[in-house]
Order: structure tokens, then sequence, then C-alpha cells
């Protein structure tokens, strides 16, 4: 059986299949001109508005705000603190220990610290971020020491079994470095509701955390309880939320707002994700041929030829799914990478982002969202093979398909954003998620997740579709 | 021609006797009138007054929300629509209908009306029970005549509007459906289409970045001009006002059934 039924040209056979059908290869040209047709429309309504003419804006990429309370250190040494707590302000609220090369903007620092949601936290470089415990919110304590350029952090609970959360290599830190206390607080997306639909704000919070048992102890003397000159230095922005700091008996209130990292854009444009957004629409033509590919046999009758000829239903089913599955992953592939050039420019140039940078295929995260797409078209289409395999009806097939993946971004807008990002991550839709380049407010499931999410949705359509062959009469 | 009216109740019987020992008639009419409810209730139950500034500020249009699972819903009549005329040349038995009702204007005009009853119907019952889950589940999650939202009722004017006019936007999505179907004379193509013009200009409207044509797309499409009728609050604002936009999407079904009719009686079967 194996020798005169070899499953390659039972591949060859579906494809045949496929091509030899005029409408269905309309249908793959219709998913490449559909998911083209939002990256036309963004290039026909270029004049709309464009950003304003010079040099875009170069916003520098990082964040480096907050309060510190600092004495400078000559040479090696350490700083020893004691969180006591910590206000839940922001679930990225950092309060803990700072070396810092210069009271400046952007200057070179490592950092321990407590956050209410994420543990303990060795950082660097703004983007530089290592986990300690996980569960190691106030009270805690910490410590960092300096050695040459190297900082390390570590964290205990008890102030005597004390636990390395990260080592660094700073170059070239001065002999003189600031070290001390230090609180931020990042901005809060808030989400008011009116008018039936959702209004995102930004809004400064602020942290406070209370230190004891603060000291500081260059090496080769003994140990000094904070006995240098603790002085404030500020640099968030915010006016009503400017950071300040009291000591008494040793006791440090302190109070900051900002972040201390790379910049979050929550309300920034995805470009690369808008420029082939129009795959939400040539999906639509991907369900069709996908739900026809199976119908037209039962339709036809000629599952029996089919079935007669290559007795192994569920590799027919892996056929089709092969055949369909290459094909139109060919077609979005072409789709996804025309609509990402064309549109790329455009959206950039009229984009209310000033100083985006230049993206290009080059790039791996646009990589993966331009082949990801391809890859999310072709899940599309296998899933509608295997519903149309279950429900053996066409017009029962493509709505079934369709309707879970178009639902969520229809609503969007219209009911509340937990709501919509729920409905998101559940269904097929999520697998609109590998689109996405950048981390937005409204961002429902990581990229790879979201086409997992779709992925299972074919395995499992796929297993039920091969079961029912195997059981009905064809 | 006073035989005239015989010989169209006799096609629309004919139509009618087609369509309701379809077995999946009742499904398929189930499917619209649960999907319509229950994505009513489900868009209900997610909002409540907490989420806004505070109650009185919300200004949510409650019938509307009451009356979202009409996008949902009107899949099932999509189905139908394209069913009732693309069942025919699926199975061949166009031939057989063409020979009893020589007259195809008759056939598509007998189609219209027996797709249209079914819709109408399926219409009734989803916005009804639409509106009472509104008025079940609304009152918990803050919207009280205290906070200044009057439980719903057919009685006041403007939901009155609203709901009568989602009962005809199913039954023009119906007729759009049976035109692009008698079009296009295949299921799969025609359920295709009529999905694609339904939503994709929402989503087309929801990623352009031009305000001037987001505009244009929603004042043209035929689901966001249609559903227009739902607005009961700031209708000043709306792209296109509640008759004018049920209108567009009129237009919309008019040239189809049009070009369906044309094309039906210039071609062979």
């Amino acid at each position: 059986m194996g020798g005169h039924d070899p499953f390659g040209r039972l591949v060859l056979a579906e494809w045949t299949k496929l091509r030899s059908v005029p409408r269905w290869m309309m249908a793959l040209a219709a998913v490449v001109g559909l998911t083209l047709l939002v990256a036309v429309f963004d290039k026909a309504s270029d004049q709309g508005s464009p950003a304003e003419e010079g040099e875009p804006l170069q916003e520098p990429d990082f964040s480096d705000k907050f309060h510190f309370v600092h004495q400078p250190l000559t040479g090696d040494g350490s700083i020893v603190a004691h969180v006591v707590s910590q206000e839940d302000s922001h679930e990225w609220a950092k309060a803990g220990l700072m070396v810092k090369a210069r009271l400046e903007v952007g200057a070179p620092y490592a950092a321990v610290l407590v956050t209410p949601d994420h543990g303990v936290r060795m950082q660097w470089g703004f983007e530089h971020d290592v986990a300690g415990s996980e569960n190691g919110a106030a009270p805690r304590w910490l410590r960092l020491t300096r050695s040459g350029d190297v900082v390390t952090g570590y964290e205990s609970a008890d102030a005597r079994n004390w636990q390395q959360v990260g080592e660094v290599d700073l170059d070239d830190l001065p002999s003189t470095v600031e070290v001390g206390l230090f609180v931020a607080s990042p901005d809060a997306v808030v989400i008011k509701r009116q008018y039936g639909s959702n209004f995102v704000n930004e809004t400064p919070t602020r942290g406070e955390a209370v230190f004891d048992n603060v000291s500081v102890e260059a090496d080769g003397s003994s140990p000094s309880p904070a006995d240098g000159e603790w002085s404030d230095y500020d640099s968030a922005d915010e006016p009503d939320f400017g950071g300040s700091s009291t000591e008494s008996d040793g006791v440090f209130t302190v109070m900051g707002s900002g972040d201390i990292a790379e910049v979050r854009r929550p309300f920034g444009d995805d470009l690369v994700e808008l420029s082939l957004s129009g795959a939400a629409v040539g999906m639509l033509a991907a369900a069709a041929l996908g739900a026809l590919f199976m119908t037209a046999e039962f339709k036809r009758g000629m599952i029996r030829t089919t079935f007669a000829a290559s007795p192994g239903r569920g590799r027919v089913l892996a056929a089709k799914a092969i055949v369909l599955g290459g094909a139109t992953f060919a077609a979005g592939l072409v789709a996804s990478v025309i609509a990402f050039l064309v549109s790329e420019a455009t959206l950039r140039h009229t984009s209310r982002d000033p100083g985006l940078p230049e993206l290009s295929l080059a790039n791996l995260t646009v990589l993966r969202a331009v082949v990801g797409t391809a890859v999310l078209i072709a899940l599309v289409a296998v899933l509608s093979l295997a519903v149309a395999t279950i429900v053996r009806h066409t017009a029962l097939a493509i709505p079934l398909v369709v309707l879970p993946l178009l639902v969520p971004s229809l609503v969007e807008g219209g009911l509340p954003l937990s709501v919509e990002n729920w409905l998101t991550r559940l269904t097929p839709a999520a697998g609109f998620a590998v689109q996405q380049t950048i981390t937005r407010y409204d961002t429902a499931i990581a990229p790879l997740v979201g086409l997992g999410v779709l992925a299972a949705y074919v395995a499992v359509a796929l297993a039920v579709a091969t079961l029912l062959l195997r059981r009905r009469d064809a | 021609m006073p035989r005239r009216a015989p010989r169209l109740r006799r096609a629309v019987q004919a139509e009618w006797t087609k369509l309701r020992t379809v077995p999946s008639l009742p499904w398929l009419l189930a499917v619209a009138v649960g999907l319509t409810v229950l994505g009513s209730a489900g868009a209900l139950a997610s909002v409540d007054t907490s989420q806004c500034p505070t109650p009185s500020e919300c200004f949510e249009d409650t019938t509307k929300l009451s009356l979202t699972g009409i996008w949902l819903g009107q899949a099932a009549v999509v189905v139908l629509g394209v069913l009732a005329m693309g069942s025919e040349y699926g199975t061949g038995t166009i031939g057989s209908t063409l020979a009893a009702t020589p007259s195809r204007r008759l056939v598509l005009l007998a189609k219209a009306v027996a797709v249209s009853a079914v819709a109408l119907v399926a219409g009734v019952l989803g916005v009804l029970g639409s509106l009472a889950a509104g008025r079940a589940i609304l009152p918990g999650n803050g919207f009280t005549s205290a906070n200044g939202y009057e439980p719903l009722s057919l009685a006041d004017g403007p939901t009155l509007r609203a709901a009568a006019g989602t009962v005809l936007y199913l039954g023009l999505v119906a007729l759009l459906s049976l035109g692009v179907a008698t079009a296009v004379r295949d299921t799969a193509g025609a359920i295709t289409g009529v999905l694609l013009l339904l939503y994709a200009f929402p989503i087309v409207a929801g990623l352009v970045s031009d305000p001037a044509w987001q505009r244009r797309l929603a004042r043209y499409g035929p689901m966001e001009a249609g559903l227009s009728i739902q607005n009961t609050t700031r209708l000043d604002d709306l792209p296109i006002a509640p008759w004018p936009g049920l209108g567009v999407l009129a237009t919309y079904a008019g040239v189809a059934l049009l070009s369906g009719l044309l094309l039906f009686q210039f071609r062979d079967a």
C-alpha cells in the first residue's frame, strides 16, 4: 500500500486539484488583493495629516526620572538599607538602592530595587533587568556593592543570609560615585468610559517608600551608620508630583515619580501592524478557499473517488492541509511583503509620533510580523478546511470561521478594554497578535503566544475533522 | 393584470414551502435570535457605570448597547438569504423552479418576500430578547433611574425607532444577501462577498489614519450606516443620521437585487 500510494503523490494530486480550478486561483489572488487594500488606502489618504516639516523630533529612547537621596562614595564600598514598606502606586513602582556615575540624566547607573508586583530586580543601562526573588516585596533588605567598575546587588529577608541578584560591569565608573536611596513610579494608563467608548489617558503616579537601617560603608573603614551628608536629587518633571524625602531617627520616607527604563510608548503607532492590517480582510478569501477545498469534494461526490484512490482518510486531509497551507502561505507572504513595503514610509510620515525609526525587513521583529502574517493567513485557511470537513457545508463553515476572527476587532472601543482583551485572547483572533511590533496599552497577548492560540484552534479542529472523516460515511 | 396577484401568492407559497422545509431553517432562526440576544447580553454585562468618571457622566446610549448583538446575529441572516438562492444553484433545483414559475421576476420577488419575512421574524424575536436583556441587566450595572437612565421602553420614541429599525435592518441584510447570491450564483462566493461588504468597511475604517476617509467609510458602509438607526442620543454627532443610514443599506440591497434580477433575466439558469 505504502509503495503504491506515497504521500508525496497524494500531495501532488491535491495541488493539481487546487491549481486547476480557476475560481480557487482567483481566491488566492483575492487574498493578495484584499490584504493590499488597506495599504493602498493609507497611501491614498497620504495628504490627510502630514507631520510637520523639517527634522523629526529626536526624543531620547530612555526615561531617567526618579527621586534620589544620595551621598558621594569614593573608591570601593557598599550601601545597605532595609525597605520597610512601599506604596502600591504602580505595578512597576521602584524603591531601592542605586549607584550612579553622575547626577545627570542618562548617566550610567546600577540599581537593586523592590516592586509591588514584580519582586526584587537588579537593573542597569535602562534596558537590562534581572529578576531576583519573585515575591520579594517590601519589607526587604537590599545591598549594593561597588568594586572597581563592578556593581553587585544583593537581597535578604533578614540581613544575615544574602542572595546575589545580579552583577554588572559598568565601564569607566569614576572613582567617586553617588550612592543612595531612590523611589520612582511610572505613569499609569487610566481608562474611562463615556459616550459608549473608552477614553484613555496617561497620568503620573507618585511612589512612596520607607527605608531604615541605611548605611554607607567605604572599604577599609569601619561600618558607619549613614554618617555622610545626604542630599536630594529629583529628575522627574511633573510639577504636581515632585519627589521629596524626610528623615527622622534614621528612618527615611522617600517619594518620587517617573521611571528609569527604556521609554514605553503606550499610545505609539505600531506602523508594522498598521501596514499589515489588511490581512484581516484578505483572510476572508483564504477562509472561503479553505472551506471550498473540502466542500467541493462533498458536493460533487468527488470525495468517494478521492477516498477510493487513497483510502487513508486522515492522509487525504493532511495532504489537503499541506497544499492549502502552502499555497495560502505563499499568497499571504507576497501580500504582506508588498503591503509593508508600500505603506511603511507613508505611515511613518503621517504618524502622530515624531522621529520613528525607519524599519526594514532585515529587522527581526518586522520580519516576525511580516512572515507571521503569512502564517496567520495559512492557519485561517486550514482552520476553514477543518471546520468545513466537520460541518460539510460551505455556507456554515465560512461564517463559523470568519466571525470569531472578526468580532474582537469590530467591538473595538465599544466594550471595556479588559473585555476586548479577553475576547482577543480566547478567540482565534488572538492570531492577529503576531502583527504587533511594540507593546501598547491595549496589547492583549504576546505575538507568538497569540499565533499559538490560533494554531491550537487549528490543531483541535483538524483532530475532530480527522475523527469525523474516519467515522462518517463519505 | 387581475391574475397577477394569485400568481404571486402561489409563487410566494412555493418559496415559503421550500424555505420552511429546509431542515436547517429552524436552526438558522434559532442561531440568529440566539446570537443576537447572547451578544447583546454579553455586551450589557461587560459595561457598568463604575467605568465612568461618575455614574451620571457615562452618557451611555443604553438602547444601542442593548442591541449590540445584531453584529453577530446578522451572520445567520446572511446565510439564510444566500442559501435561499445559492442552494438552488448548488443542487440544480433552479431548473425545476423555473419550469414551475417561468417568470424569473416572480421567482426572485417571491424569494425576497419569503426570506425577508423570516428575517423580520428573527429580528422581532432578537430585538425583543435583547431589550428584555437590557431591562434585566442594565439596572444592576448602575444604569438606574437615579443615575438618569430610564428603563428601556418601546413607548419611548427613539427606542422604538431603534428597535423597529434594527428589525428592518435584518430584513434588508437578508435582501442584500439574496441579491448578491442571485448575481454570483455561488454560495461560497456570495457569503464571502456579503460578509466582506458588511464587515470590511468598519475594519478598514478603523485602520485608515485619515479622519475624512474614516467618516466617509462610516457614512457609506452598509453595516455602519444601517446600524446608525440604533442611536438614540447625540444624533447630531453621527456620521450619518438614523433613517438616511438605513437608506444607505436599502440602496445596497436594492442595487444587489436589481443587478441580481438583471443577470437572472438574461442568463441561462
